[in-house]
């Protein structure tokens, strides 16, 4: 029998960290049956009973504990640990507070500068720093589409930037898979899916080498789902949202849960089901944490009242909305009390208050046309449309139609939609515009919208 | 942004981290965990929690959590790296071109006790491994396994072998050796 390794080597091998001549002579010699070095090596893998557990809990997470555990003194880990916690806890608060100051140098300069400060200057390649302006672009995306797209693309620069030797390589990978889901979504709000399509395929990439954190990934699915939607491939969004379901309760987040089931309650609605979209939002309302997430709550509360005044319950909606006009004003951007405006239009036209609702969906109409949100103003002057064809008012019918021009325009709008706008005014002009039309090309709006996002992302 | 300059947030990590201390303990010991690698595991979670805090809404059910799987990857890691040093030892010493006759016959004869303790399965597959020196696509075409799941059970076999050469203590194979039918 050829000479025992010591035992210091048979650690090392079990640990893979032997050179590999060194392997083969461990290797050969355990090849011997030697219980000597067997009683050694016996210990370099779990248990039968570890491993079972191992097993179990990667099928199954949900064991705890059980009583037959081997003693083992972990003290000095968690004394060590604890220390670099707070070690971190210091650099991390300071690092914060410089960020807010950081990010309102940035904010105040053109969009030119701003890309030359992200890029140049080295104290804004902070986690805090970026973290911040992740957050601070996801906001814009409510108000301005367009400066949320500029911010998310600072983000994922800054987050690009950030060393992974300081942060840890697979924090960083998390936080930079962050910002390019970000700038997905600010993608996804400005209609260009194809851009967004890509944007998701590099933050999933990234994911696989991160942290695994499960509330970083359900994050990333929920801002997937709700581009799926958009491109109405509302099979793959529910798939999607059955992942976040499961990862919210694994991690116990009932927030999460919420969300989730809020932006089903979306897709529901986009998917023209509005009855199982209420259920949904209700539900989903239920499970968030107001305080956590107000604009969540105010949109969800938003959608909710539509889909019950699209279903004839207008009790009901104009019950919610009330309810829900504090919170509006309470979050008080642009975009929100625009879509307050909308929605609020929609529900006078709906009950018959046509001079009340052609003066929300007038004032709402020119701000969508100078935000170049081409298809929601499109929309919109359909619902206009809507009222002066109940009234028969033709006269005005034309000249909505002539006004509709600067939307043919717009960035956010392909040549299907506008052929679709086409009929529509040409049926102005010629006094022959009836409800039906006008329901036929909301829908076909809709509708080709996303068959239109299909078509570009597979045709690259 | 909740920020962790504020003291009371700072309180509440604090708090956090001493209060499910037991339980992560529980964890590590339930999964036998060697306390020198604990370290790394645990700074690992504590750390992200901490650049994470403000997204993280169930911090001590996502503690526990991440901790879990950090310990099912590190045996995964750990038991992936030891079968691929047996594997390639094995492999190094057979090809050996000019080891004396009676070297060689002891080694096969040696490899040959440690593997007729595994499954016929597995037995099969790594004599035409070691034994005949076929590659993975050999090997699938002879034994009849498709050339995509070839791989899985070359793992699973090198396990096996591995755990018997380190006589680790158990009978059954509970990530599922393959069975002989």
């Amino acid at each position: 029998m050829s000479k025992h390794p010591h035992p210091t080597l048979l650690a090392r091998f079990g640990r893979g960290r032997l050179q590999r001549h060194r392997s083969r002579e461990v290797v050969r010699h355990l090849l011997t049956d030697c219980d000597d070095c067997r009683r050694v090596t016996s210990h370099l893998l779990p248990t039968a009973e570890a491993s079972a557990r191992l097993e179990e809990e990667s099928i199954s997470p949900s064991i705890d504990t059980t009583d037959d555990m081997p003693e083992l003194e972990y003290g000095p880990a968690f004394e060590r640990s604890w220390r670099e916690v707070k070690r971190l806890q210091i650099t991390l608060a300071a690092e914060r507070s410089e960020a807010f100051e950081l990010l309102r140098e940035l904010l105040i300069q053109p969009f030119e500068r701003q890309w030359e400060s992200v890029t140049d200057a080295s104290r804004r390649h902070t986690w805090a720093f970026c973290d911040l302006l992740l957050d601070t672009a996801r906001e814009w995306g409510f108000q301005e589409p367009g400066r949320a797209l500029e911010l998310s693309r600072l983000g994922v620069e800054v987050a690009q930037r950030l060393d992974g030797a300081v942060y840890g390589e697979a924090r960083v990978h998390d936080l930079v898979a962050r910002a390019w889901a970000g700038l997905g979504n600010a993608q996804r709000i400005r209609s260009d899916f194809p851009a967004a399509e890509k944007s998701f395929a590099r933050a999933e990439r990234l994911l696989k080498s991160g942290t695994g954190d499960p509330v970083e990934k359900a994050q990333v699915l929920l801002l997937k789902a709700s581009l799926r939607g958009n491109q109405q491939r509302f099979r793959e969004a529910f798939l999607l949202l059955d992942r976040v379901m499961s990862l919210g309760h694994r991690c116990d987040d009932s927030h999460l849960c919420g969300k989730a089931l809020i932006m089903r309650g979306f897709l529901l609605g986009l998917a023209n089901d509005p009855e199982a979209a209420i259920r949904h939002l209700t539900e989903g309302l239920q499970k968030v944490d107001p305080a956590a997430d107000p604009r969540l709550v105010i949109v969800a509360q938003h959608n909710l009242t539509l889909y019950l005044a699209e279903g004839g319950r207008y009790c009901e909606a104009v019950r919610l909305l009330e309810s829900a006009r504090p919170l509006y004003y309470q979050i008080g951007d642009q975009m929100s009390l625009l879509r307050l405006r909308w929605l609020e239009g929609k529900i006078a036209s709906a009950l018959g208050h046509f001079t009340e609702a052609e003066e929300f969906l007038r004032g709402v109409q020119k701000e969508l046309i100078e935000r170049e949100l081409g298809y929601d103003a499109a929309l919109l002057s359909l619902d206009l449309a809507t009222i002066y064809a109940r009234q028969g008012r033709s006269a005005e019918m034309r000249r909505l139609a002539e006004e509709m021009l600067p939307i043919f325009k717009s960035q956010d709008i392909h040549r299907e939609a506008i052929a679709a706008l086409f009929v529509f005014q040409k049926a102005a002009e010629m006094e022959r515009v009836t409800l039906g039309l006008i329901r036929d090309v909301t829908g076909y709006l809709k509708e080709s919208r996303a068959t239109w996002s299909l078509r570009s992302s597979e045709s690259r | 942004m909740a920020t962790l300059d504020h003291p009371e947030l700072r309180e509440s990590l604090n708090i956090l981290l001493k209060s499910s201390r037991p339980r992560l303990e529980r964890v590590l010991r339930n999964f036998e965990i060697p306390p020198e690698d604990a370290e790394d595991i645990l700074q690992d979670a504590q750390l992200t929690l901490l650049y994470k805090w403000d997204k993280i809404r169930s911090p001590e059910s996502w503690l526990i959590g991440t901790v879990k799987k950090k310990c099912i990857m590190y045996w995964r890691k750990r038991r992936g790296s030891l079968c691929e040093a047996v594997d390639t030892a094995i492999l190094d010493l057979l090809a050996v071109p000019q080891a004396p006759d009676q070297e060689k016959t002891e080694l096969t004869y040696d490899l040959n006790r440690v593997m007729s303790r595994l499954s016929t399965r597995c037995r099969s597959l790594l004599n035409l491994r070691y034994g005949l020196g076929y590659g993975p696509t050999e090997v699938a075409e002879q034994m009849g396994y498709r050339t995509s799941s070839i791989r899985k059970v070359t793992n699973r076999c090198l396990a096996a072998l591995t755990r018997q050469l380190l006589a680790v203590g158990f009978d059954q194979e509970p990530q599922g050796e393959p069975q002989d039918e």
